[in-house]
C-alpha cells in the first residue's frame, strides 16, 4: 500500500518541512463547518474496451489546496479529470466534485469549476476580447461584472491594450494567461488544470505559478497536473498516478523522505545508454536511470556506492567522468515508486 | 436549450468564418465558378457542327431536306462530296462529324409513301456531341417529313425517316436548364458537408471543442449553434444559385418553391448528418477533406447530376439508389421545369425522409459515442 494514502482534516497541516515557510506550521484553526470537499473520489474506474484507462482510484482533495496529479503521458490523468468534469461517464467507482455528483449532476459541476488544457483552447481566428466575451457569456456573466473581470483579466495576463489582437498571434506566454483568465472568468471555486505549462518556457511557467498561487490565495481550490517534477515541489499535496493506479500521495516533503534511506548518486558518463544498461544489470545497484543529462543511480543502503558503480561501469568498459551523492528529488521518488509497482507487477515476485 | 448560449455560438462561428481566408473564396467564389463553367463549357450547347451532305437523289425533296438541316442552326456545311465513299477521308481527317446520306430514289419513295431510307452517319469519337448531333438530326428529318406531310397529305409508313423523337419541357435540349437545378443540390451539399465537417475537426484539432463540454454548454446547443450558420449560409447559397440561374442563364422556372424548399430542407439533413459523421471518423481537418472527396466522387458520377443514369450500364443502376443526390435531382428538374408537386414526386420525398432519418440519426449517435470516450 501506499505510504500516505490519508490524509484528514484533524491533522494541522501535516509535515510541512520548517525550512520551507521558514516558520512552524501554523496552529490548527477551529475546524469550520466542513463543505463538501472540492474532490471526493471511490473506487473510480474507466475502462476503454479491454484496456483500463483508471483503475480503482481513491482521491480527496480539499478545498484551498493545490492537489498536484502527477503522472507520465497516458497514466489516466485526463482521463479521471474528464470523468470529474462529467464529460464522460465512469465505468465503476463514485466522483464528488463540490459536492455534486459527477454523473447526475454534471451540470452543477460545470458551471462551478473551470478547465484549462495545455492546448490552452482559446478560439484563435477570434481577439482577445472576443475570447473572453464569449466565455463570459458561456456563463451567463451580466454585463457591470464583466466589466470589472475583463479588466482584471487583461491585467493580470498583461494584455491591456491588446484587447482587439487575434489570439493566433500572441506568443505562447499570452496565450497561457489569457486562457487562465478565460477559464477564470466565472470565478470558479474549483480550477482544472491539465498540464497548464507544457510547451511554455522557464520564465513563463515562473509567472504562470506566481498566478497560480495568487489564485489559490483567493480561495479557489486548483487541480493541476502536471510531469515537471520543480511544479509537483509546487504543489501543497501531490498523487502520482501510473498505469491508471495512484501509486502515492502525500505533501511533496514527505514523499521525499519515502528514499531517505537510499542514498542517490549522480553520475556522468560518455555513452548513458550503455551505462545504465550496465548499471541495471548489476544486483549491487538498485536503479539507474537518466535524469536530464546525467545518470541517477540509486544505491540503496550500501556504503561503498562510488566503489560499485565505478567498477560495474569499468567492467563494461565505461568510466565514470564524475559521481557525487544528491539529495533525492521527487522524480527520484516517482521512479523509485514506478519501479516497485513494475517489479510487484510480475508474477512471482 | 439556453437560446442565448446558442446565438453566442452562431456568432462565434460566424466571426470565424467571416475570418477564414481560406474558406471565404471556397464560399463564394466556388459557387459562381461552377455555375459559369457548368452554365457555359459543360452546359454549352452544340452548334456548328461540321456537317456533309451526300446528295445522291438531286430532287426538289432531296434539296428541301438538305436546306432544312442547313437552316437548323445547329450545322455547318462543311461539303458536299458526290459520293458515299469520300466520307471516310472526310471524317479521318476531323473534318466532318455528321453526315446525311440522300440516297437515289428518295424522293420517289416518299412520293409512294415507301420507307424512304436516309442515313446520318455520326463521328462517335465523341459521344457527347455524336448523340446530340444525331438527335438534332432526327429531330430536324422528322420535322421536316411532318411539314412536308401535311402539305403532300402523304403520310409516309417507314420509320426510316419519321423519326418519332420528341424531345418535351427542353426542347432546345438546352443542358444548362438542368444544370441549375443540379448545382442547386450540389452546392448545398459542398457547404454542409465539407464546409461543417471541416469546422468541427478544426474545432477538435485545437482543442476547442473539449473545452466547449467543460463549460455549461450541452452537447444539444453545441449541435444546434454548430448546424444554424451552415444552413443559413447554404440557403444564401442555394438561393443566389437560383436567382443567376433563372435571370442570367434564363433557366425558365415553373416550378413550386414550396415543393423545392421541402426537398432541400430533407437533404441538408441528409448533408449535415454526413458531415457530423466525417467529423467524428476524421481527426484531421486533411482527413476530413479525403473522407469529402471519397463521398463526393460517386455522388458526382452516379447521381445523375452529369452522367445520364439512363446511360449507365445495366449493373451500375441500382447503385444509383443508394445516392442521396440522385432524388434531390430528379426532384428538382422536375418541379424546375415541369412544375411537378408533391403528388407526382412522392417517391423521391419518401426516399429523401428516409435517408435524411437514418442519416441524421446515425449522425447523432455517432457524436455523442465519439464525445463519451
Amino acid at each position: 500500500m501506499p505510504l500516505f494514502r490519508r490524509h484528514r482534516t484533524d491533522e494541522p497541516e501535516p509535515e510541512m518541512a520548517p525550512d520551507a515557510s521558514g516558520t512552524p506550521a501554523p496552529a490548527p484553526t477551529e475546524p469550520p463547518p466542513a463543505p463538501a470537499a472540492a474532490v471526493h473520489v471511490r473506487g473510480l474506474t474507466k475502462r476503454f474496451g479491454h484496456f483500463t484507462a483508471v483503475d480503482n482510484i481513491d482521491l480527496d482533495v480539499r478545498r484551498g489546496e493545490i492537489f498536484g496529479f502527477l503522472g507520465p503521458n497516458g497514466s489516466g490523468k485526463t482521463t479521471t479529470i474528464r470523468m470529474l468534469c462529467g464529460v464522460i461517464a465512469p465505468t465503476d467507482g463514485e466522483a464528488t466534485v463540490l459536492g455534486f455528483d459527477a454523473v447526475g449532476q454534471a451540470e452543477d459541476i460545470r458551471r462551478s469549476i473551470g478547465y484549462m488544457s495545455q492546448r490552452f483552447s482559446l478560439f484563435e481566428d477570434l481577439t482577445v476580447e472576443e475570447n473572453l466575451k464569449f466565455y463570459a457569456g458561456v456563463y451567463g456573466i451580466a454585463d457591470e461584472r464583466y466589466e470589472q473581470r475583463r479588466a482584471y483579466i487583461l491585467e493580470m495576463a498583461g494584455l491591456q491594450g491588446r484587447e482587439g489582437e487575434l489570439t493566433a498571434n500572441l506568443s505562447v506566454g499570452w496565450k497561457q494567461r489569457l486562457a487562465l483568465g478565460c477559464a477564470t472568468i466565472h470565478e470558479p471555486e474549483l480550477l482544472f488544470l491539465d498540464e497548464p505549462t507544457s510547451g511554455v518556457d522557464p520564465t513563463a511557467r515562473k509567472r504562470f505559478w506566481e498566478l497560480l498561487y495568487d489564485l489559490a490565495e483567493s480561495g479557489i481550490t486548483l487541480f493541476v497536473t502536471t510531469h515537471y517534477m520543480d511544479e509537483a515541489a509546487r504543489c501543497s499535496r501531490v498523487a502520482f498516478i501510473y498505469e491508471g493506479s495512484i501509486v502515492t500521495e502525500g505533501t511533496p516533503d514527505t514523499l521525499r523522505t519515502t528514499l531517505v534511506n537510499d542514498t542517490i548518486f549522480e553520475v556522468t558518463t560518455g555513452d548513458v545508454d550503455a551505462a545504465i544498461e550496465a548499471l541495471t544489470a548489476s544486483p549491487a545497484i538498485a536503479e539507474a536511470y537518466l535524469s536530464g543529462a546525467a545518470l541517477h543511480v540509486n544505491v540503496g543502503t550500501r556504503i561503498d556506492g562510488p566503489e560499485v558503480i565505478a567498477s560495474t561501469l569499468t567492467t563494461a568498459g565505461l568510466e565514470a567522468l564524475s559521481t557525487r551523492v544528491v539529495t533525492p528529488t521527487l522524480e527520484d521518488v516517482f521512479v523509485h515508486l514506478v519501479n516497485r509497482e513494475r517489479a510487484s507487477s510480475v508474477p512471482g515476485q | 436549450m439556453s437560446f442565448s448560449r446558442i446565438r453566442l455560438l452562431v456568432w462565434k462561428e460566424y466571426l470565424q468564418l467571416a475570418r477564414d481566408r481560406m474558406l471565404l473564396p471556397l464560399i463564394f467564389i466556388q459557387p459562381l465558378l461552377q455555375l459559369i463553367m457548368f452554365g457555359y463549357v459543360v452546359g454549352s450547347d452544340v452548334t456548328n457542327i461540321p456537317t456533309a451532305i451526300v446528295d445522291q437523289d438531286r430532287t426538289v425533296s432531296s434539296r428541301e431536306l438538305s436546306s432544312a438541316i442547313e437552316n437548323a442552326g445547329y450545322f455547318t456545311i462543311i461539303e458536299r462530296p458526290a459520293e458515299e465513299t469520300s466520307l471516310r477521308p472526310l471524317m479521318d481527317g476531323n473534318r466532318v462529324q455528321l453526315a446525311l446520306v440522300l440516297p437515289a430514289g428518295f424522293e420517289r419513295d416518299l412520293e409512294r409513301g415507301d420507307r424512304a431510307a436516309v442515313q446520318l452517319v455520326v463521328d462517335g469519337v465523341d459521344s457527347k456531341t455524336a448523340s446530340v448531333a444525331s438527335g438534332y438530326a432526327t429531330q430536324v428529318i422528322g420535322e421536316w417529313t411532318r411539314s412536308r406531310a401535311e402539305v403532300t397529305g402523304l403520310v409516309p409508313d417507314g420509320p426510316g425517316i419519321d423519326a418519332r423523337v420528341r424531345v418535351l419541357f427542353n426542347p432546345t435540349l438546352r443542358s444548362v436548364n438542368a444544370m441549375v437545378p443540379g448545382l442547386v443540390a450540389f452546392i448545398l451539399m459542398l457547404s454542409s458537408t465539407a464546409l461543417m465537417s471541416q469546422a468541427i475537426v478544426r474545432e477538435r484539432e485545437r482543442g476547442t471543442l473539449e473545452q466547449m463540454f467543460v463549460t455549461p454548454i450541452t452537447r444539444g446547443e453545441y449541435l444546434v449553434g454548430k448546424l444554424a450558420p451552415y444552413v443559413l449560409l447554404a440557403t444564401v447559397q442555394v438561393i443566389g444559385v437560383m436567382l443567376v440561374g433563372v435571370y442570367w442563364f434564363r433557366v425558365p422556372f415553373n416550378g413550386n418553391l414550396l415543393v423545392i424548399a421541402a426537398g432541400l430542407a430533407l437533404f441538408v439533413f441528409t448533408t449535415l448528418g454526413q458531415g457530423m459523421i466525417i467529423s467524428t471518423l476524421a481527426r484531421t481537418r486533411h482527413q476530413a477533406q479525403q473522407w469529402t472527396m471519397f463521398l463526393l466522387i460517386p455522388t458526382i458520377v452516379l447521381s445523375g447530376f452529369i452522367f445520364p443514369i439512363e446511360s449507365m450500364p445495366e449493373p451500375i443502376v441500382p447503385v444509383t439508389y443508394l445516392i442521396p443526390l440522385r432524388y434531390v435531382l430528379i426532384l428538382l428538374r422536375a418541379n424546375f421545369m415541369k412544375g411537378s408537386g408533391f403528388e407526382a414526386l412522392w417517391p423521391q420525398f419518401a426516399a429523401m425522409a428516409v435517408f435524411a432519418v437514418s442519416i441524421f440519426s446515425a449522425a447523432l449517435a455517432r457524436f455523442h459515442k465519439r464525445l463519451a470516450d
